[in-house]
């Protein structure tokens, strides 16, 4: 009969072993890797990789074609201390994918790194009814609806655009929503910025907006931001986001933001509409074109209506 | 559509928008795609911006308009929407 010892060796053997920066690196690379925490799901709700998976390692080859599709993806496990992950590991070897690594010294070791850990916790019973039917989307699920109730998106405008895009947000369950806008409720903004009633004339956008995206899903925490955009705000007013939703309706805010997005590495979601026409694209900072790749200098005033 | 964008990006999902342009005209009911490519000589992120910092939106009138040596296209791709 094997030892414990005896198994390990073997495994360790068969798998190559990195650590936690080499797992840092990967995942900011181009082709991060597919992260599987092997440990049972109460350990993985405790804190885990940001990025990783929770297969538990009795479920491990039942669900690991789930996850992985390709057997040539590279793959790396880990547990908590890098033991069950490489043990793991040399059976998804055997099971014929190509491109498994152990994570050693486990999540012990990636914590003990400093590097960012995310902490699952237990979702509210409202919580797992209204966001029920994300979590049938594979692409979505648990995991990716704990990343929206984490994630922080800016809205530049709470107008045409700004209006339909919160409250398609703030249904889904962004945890925060930014809404930016100086503009007070007239009625001619109401047959097509849903955010605003009748009852609002008059009032702040910011304000009814708020109070429509928190009727919508009292989940969310809405920030609203009763001021202009500025050359002298703006950069402030970004870094606290992951996400910026450009929404505004004149050229020189356009410019501004994709200026301020650029320098400030934030992906910009770009949106416009004229009468019946929109158009839609993102700015994602080196990885794609900015607004002035696309017209380096707006048009002459009066050529166009704002 | 730019709140479907902005769930792809955050969840690492799918194909974002990026380097396309999407356009959408009512009317015909049709959605057309431009590809979108980095402009080299871009004055904000090409390979020797002049815009390094917001200082151009400090200046009164055109604060918008791109510094000297990118001189302004008047060609198909001036924007022509501001509504929004």
């Amino acid at each position: 009969m094997k030892t414990l010892r005896e198994m390990l060796a073997e495994a360790r053997q068969l798998v190559p072993e990195e650590g936690p920066e080499d797992l840092q690196r990967r995942l900011k690379s181009n082709t991060p890797p597919v992260v599987v925490d092997v440990r049972d799901p109460d350990e993985y709700r405790d804190g885990h990789i940001e990025a990783a998976t929770n297969i538990s390692r009795g479920f491990l080859e039942f669900r690991i074609g789930g996850a992985v599709s390709d057997p040539s993806t590279p793959i790396v496990l880990y547990c908590q201390t890098g033991l069950r992950s490489v043990l793991a590991a040399k059976q998804l070897k055997e099971l014929g994918y190509q491109n498994v690594i152990n994570l050693g010294g486990g999540y012990q070791k990636w914590t003990q790194s400093g590097l960012p850990v995310v902490k699952d916790v237990a979702m509210t019973p409202d919580q797992i009814q209204r966001y029920s039917r994300h979590f049938l989307l594979p692409q979505v699920g648990d995991k990716g609806q704990r990343k929206l109730l984490r994630s922080r998106v800016l809205l530049i405008g709470a107008g045409g655009l700004g209006s339909p895009t919160a409250l398609y947000l703030a249904a889904a369950g962004v945890g925060t929503l930014g809404l930016m806008d100086g503009d007070v409720v007239d009625i001619t903004n109401l047959q097509r910025q849903v955010l605003h009633t009748t009852a609002d004339i008059g009032k702040p956008k910011v304000e009814s907006g708020t109070r429509t995206l928190k009727a919508l899903n009292p989940d969310i925490n809405v920030i609203p931001l009763p001021t202009r955009i500025t050359v002298d705000n703006v950069m402030d007013v970004i870094r606290d986001y992951d996400l910026v939703v450009d929404g505004s309706d004149n050229f020189e805010t356009r410019y501004l933001v994709n200026d301020a997005c650029y320098l400030g590495g934030k992906t910009n979601v770009h949106g416009s509409i004229f009468q019946f026409e929109g158009m839609a694209t993102v700015f994602a900072p080196n990885e794609g074109p900015c607004y002035r790749c696309l017209y380096p200098s707006p048009p002459p005033p009066g050529l166009v209506p704002s | 559509m730019q709140a479907t964008e902005a769930v792809k990006l955050l969840l690492g999902i799918g194909e974002p928008l990026i380097g396309r342009l999407l356009t959408y005209d009512a009317l015909g009911m049709r959605f057309r795609e431009v590809r979108l490519r980095r402009d080299p000589n871009c004055p904000l992120c090409g390979t020797s911006p002049k815009i390094t910092d917001l200082s151009i939106h400090r200046t009164g009138g055109d604060a918008c308009a791109a510094p000297n040596g990118h001189p302004a296209t008047a060609d198909a791709a001036a924007p022509t929407r501001a509504g929004g």
